[in-house]
């Protein structure tokens, strides 16, 4: 066997110097293909393993169902307060703050944290998730002024979190709204505010500035979702579009309850979602009335929940039943589309809809407690 | 200089080709269960013990390289002793380094992929542990398959016995 390899090699003209060379080149190629194969799906799952893990141990500390029935069972805030300093997460608050500025900035805390430690690819869009502090701490602000709130009261309204706050704390003494607008000059929300300032004024309700705020938010929100490219884009693409889909929803709802035409809604319609496009989005806007705007919505995933929702809004005549049915869509939805990548982006957003419930469910909780003998089974109705 | 034989010059591509590959499967696969294990263990310092057992997990594919790797060098004769192989029993040596090599590649890798996804799932739920301890131990089964072959590989191929 050797000597007919040797007189191969021979005849091929290769030494035994130069065959093992040879075969050292082609192992090292067949290595290098190998490597760069099997490499590829490890370098898409590498950046998310510290991200995934970190979100899982905070998922692991949301509150079970069991944890949250014994909350609704409190007897009052300073039961369900005394409830929550027993556990970290939101126990390092509740000695400064009140129950729901707590939850907030819990909540304001956990955008903050994922805007940091997403990987690349996606970090743009959580970053501009983020910007929801700045957002509700601008909002607060203009309220508190349009009231003529004090100082304190004024300060109590924001939360300590987000990149503005330090501007915003000192905009507290300014005079009025335009002196806040006039305050922000020089970031990103200066001209979103100045441009529905004359509505303001015709107006004389702080409303046009809130929804340029909301619009401004949605549309960053989308614009910073990259072009789907790999199964993480992908969910987080479907993720963003949904949330433009139940936020333009919930707007039209209550556009054609209070009975508005398309030229009123459509200044605070996004275009671009998810499921509706902008045909569509059209035709809801100019439907009549609530029933024929759920008839315009066949052939998506909203008719169906809708539908099953009117008997109650018939009922009750109440708009947030809608609200809540979307809501839960929207829990149930991005619930699912995280399972279809749980090594990837999937445990972050499971993690992100999770605790945003958890604190809403809270807060509902508090409010209800603020009222003497609210039915316990009424609360969990409320609940999302 | 060292006259060594052809085919004891194979055994030794053989031995690299086993430490080579199963050595970058089990690295990958511990850096990937380490980035994990290290998130779990900044939320929760508790997490440090699962996370050194998740991690330890997959360094068995580069034990099965190495201890390939160094039968081949003391059966081919390059570490004392013997006097060196033949051709043919230089390429059964290659088979040899690229069974273990190989499979421990991907099994390192795999393994890995499960431990930080089970350490993930530990941290979420401590109950979890010993779910995530037998899904991590699957992948462990290609590595053998590939330690297997090579030890029969060199028991039959003439480099053992």
């Amino acid at each position: 066997m050797a000597d007919e390899i040797a007189t191969l090699l021979a005849n091929f003209g290769l030494s035994g110097e130069a065959f093992i060379g040879l075969l050292v080149i082609v192992l090292l190629i067949i290595g290098a293909v190998v490597v760069v194969i099997v490499s590829r799906p490890v370098l898409d799952i590498y950046p998310y393993l510290l991200p995934n893990a970190r979100v899982r141990a905070r998922k692991g500390r949301l509150f079970d169902e069991k944890q949250l029935s014994e909350i609704i069972e409190s007897n009052d805030l300073n039961e369900i307060t005394n409830y929550l300093r027993g556990f970290p997460d939101y126990a390092k608050y509740m000695d400064d703050y009140s129950l729901e500025k707590s939850l907030d900035i819990q909540l304001a805390e956990t955008y903050a944290l994922l805007a940091r430690i997403a990987p690349a690819d996606i970090k743009k869009a959580f970053v501009a998730l983020a910007k929801k502090s700045d957002i509700n701490n601008i909002k607060s602000l203009i309220a508190a002024k349009e009231a003529n709130l004090d100082r304190d009261a004024t300060i109590n309204l924001l939360i300590p979190s987000g990149k503005l706050y330090g501007t915003l704390e000192h905009l507290v003494d300014v005079n009025n709204v335009e002196d806040i607008i006039t305050g922000l000059d020089g970031t990103e929300y200066s001209s979103v505010l100045e441009d529905a300032f004359n509505e303001y004024e015709e107006s004389k309700t702080i409303l046009p500035l809130e929804a340029a705020l909301d619009k401004y938010y949605l549309e960053n929100l989308l614009s910073a979702r990259n072009v789907p490219s790999n199964d993480n884009t992908v969910i987080l693409y479907s993720y963003i579009g949904s949330q433009v889909d139940v936020s333009n929803l919930k707007i039209i709802i209550r556009a054609k309850v209070d009975g508005l035409n398309y030229e009123s809604i459509s200044p605070y319609i996004i275009i671009n979602g998810h499921d509706i496009k902008e045909w569509k989005l059209k035709d809801l806007m100019e439907a009549e009335d609530v029933p024929s705007l759920i008839n315009g919505l066949e052939g998506t995933d909203y008719a169906q929940i809708l539908n099953e929702t009117l008997n109650s809004y018939n009922e009750t005549g109440s708009i947030g039943v809608f609200e809540k049915a979307l809501d839960e869509y929207l829990a149930d939805y991005t619930n699912s589309i995280c399972l279809k990548n749980p090594i990837g982006i999937g445990p972050i957003i499971g993690f992100l809809t999770k605790k945003e419930r958890e604190i809403k469910n809270l807060k509902v909780i508090a409010r209800a407690k603020r009222e003497n003998e609210f039915p316990i089974a009424e609360i969990q109705e409320m609940l999302v | 200089m060292v006259e060594i034989a052809l085919g004891t010059a194979l055994a030794a591509i053989g031995a690299g080709v086993a430490i080579g590959f199963a050595g970058l499967g089990s690295g990958l696969g511990q850096g990937i269960a380490a980035a994990g294990s290290v998130g779990a263990v900044a939320e929760d310092k508790d997490m440090f013990a699962q996370g050194i057992i998740f991690t330890a997990l997959p360094e068995t594919q580069a034990i099965y390289g190495f201890l390939i790797a160094i039968l081949l060098l003391v059966f081919s004769g390059l570490l004392g002793g013997g006097t060196g192989l033949t051709t043919t029993t230089g390429l059964v040596a290659i088979g040899v380094g690229a069974s273990i090599g190989f499979a421990g590649l991907g099994s390192g890798m795999g393994q890995g992929i499960a431990a930080a996804s089970s350490v993930g799932s530990v941290v979420e739920n401590r109950d979890m542990f010993a779910q995530g301890i037998i899904f991590t131990a699957l992948p462990e089964t290609q590595a053998i398959y590939g330690f297997l072959i090579a030890i029969l590989l060199m028991v039959f191929g003439g480099i053992l016995g």
